[in-house]
């Protein structure tokens, strides 16, 4: 067990700077900073609208995710759903495009259709599969989160490619003639400005 | 004891590598150690969306509220054994009002020459919406189950709703009806315009 006095103090020599390297690699990780998070914000706030929704639809998708890995695999599959409503935006509606000839006929030219609403309920969401392998963390709710976020983002893509809109213009016409009829106008024309046209 | 200096470099070349490492990821030269184990972009099987319903609606939305609000559960205390649980999170969506006019009749228009009187529904809430997208996870203490995280959803909806009303979402809902519709009517010739809303229970 007796070593050389060299030896031994060649061995101090090399703890004492390994002590040193470590002692200032310690103080260059305290220096670096972190990423700081913001505050969140409040933001509360009333704003007016002028919109009239003539058409809903309900509609459901399954979001699934394979995270396969070298070291296990992770699987999850929710059902969901989301209501989507669309209608004409009554902001855009001004002096000219109301023409009324004398008190019994009049013509009306509505914006072009908008999807005004997209809801997806917590309530309407559904966990239906989970599993990951021995190695594998389970899913965070972030995760789960941001998985039904990509899963929003698809039905907004897909429903936008439907067929909502014309069926809101058709049903806008509908509404429309239907209250004017009311008001007593013998002759009602409901007009869509054109895609090219104004605004 | 040569064993004890073999142990003691290797752990000391370990912590050397490790704090190297850190500020060098930090200051994103290099991936961070987490990245190394975590799994790539999230993404979604291609899936159709089908449509259930469609329904003919006629609502009018005259005011939306934006609310962003800071959801915190607390410490939820667990059985002896495991650890305490927590979720914070932040909520950003809106709560929209307005009036179901499916339910206007015959009688809630009535004209004469130049005049119009139009009897409106009450303001109501219409649509409460915080979409997943709206939801963004702060801090997750344990393990908290999907129906777990969905319950504390639901209720940041009716806090949302709580704070709408508070905020006299109706009253402005129903002044905003009142003026939208006069200058709609106004537009189509009538000079007295009488715009009739009961008021929100």
């Amino acid at each position: 067990m007796n070593l050389d006095p060299n030896k031994k103090s060649r061995a101090r020599k090399r703890l004492l700077i390994l002590g040193a390297v470590i002692l200032a690699l310690l103080a260059v990780n305290v220096a670096v900073p972190r990423k700081k998070v913001p505050p969140p914000l409040n933001a509360r706030t009333l704003k007016d609208l002028a919109e009239l929704a003539t058409v809903e639809y309900s509609v459901t998708k399954i979001i699934a995710h394979k995270d396969v890995a070298w070291y296990g695999d992770r699987k999850i599959l929710f059902e969901t759903a989301a209501i989507v409503k669309a209608g004409i935006d009554l902001n855009e509606l001004s002096d000219g495009d109301i023409r009324r000839e004398g008190y019994k006929a009049v013509t009306i030219t509505l914006p072009r259709p908008r999807i005004l609403l997209f809801n997806m309920k917590p309530e309407h969401m559904h966990e239906i599969f989970n599993e990951s392998g021995v190695l594998r963390s389970d899913f965070s709710n972030q995760e789960k989160d941001a998985l039904l976020s990509l899963g929003e983002k698809d039905i907004r893509a897909k429903v936008a490619t439907m067929d909502i809109l014309e069926r809101a213009a058709r049903n806008a016409r509908i509404l429309v003639e239907s209250w004017l009829s009311r008001m007593g106008f013998a002759s009602v024309r409901v007009e869509f400005r054109g895609p090219g046209g104004r605004k | 004891m040569k064993k004890l200096a073999l142990a003691f470099n290797i752990a000391a070349l370990l912590a050397i590598t490790l704090l190297l490492y850190t500020p060098l990821a930090r200051l994103g030269l290099l991936p961070s150690l987490p990245s190394l184990f975590r799994s790539g972009p999230l993404t979604i099987e291609e899936t159709p969306v089908i449509i259930q319903q469609v329904k003919n609606i006629a609502q009018m939305f005259t005011q939306t509220f934006y609310d962003e609000y800071v959801y915190d559960t607390g410490p939820i205390r667990t059985p002896v054994f495991n650890q305490d649980k927590r979720l914070i999170f932040i909520a950003k969506g809106e709560v929209i009002a307005g009036f179901d006019l499916s339910a206007l009749s015959e009688s809630s228009i009535i004209r004469r020459e130049r005049a119009i009187v139009v009897k409106l529904p009450p303001a109501r809430v219409l649509e409460v919406i915080i979409n997943p997208s709206g939801f963004e996870t702060f801090i997750e203490k344990g393990v908290i189950t999907f129906e777990e995280s969905k319950k504390y959803h639901e209720d940041a909806r009716r806090i949302f709703e709580r704070n709408a009303l508070r905020k006299g979402i109706l009253r402005n809902s129903a002044e905003q009806g009142r003026e939208m519709l006069e200058k709609f009517f106004r537009l189509l010739g009538f000079e007295t315009v009488d715009i009739i809303i009961p008021e929100s229970r």
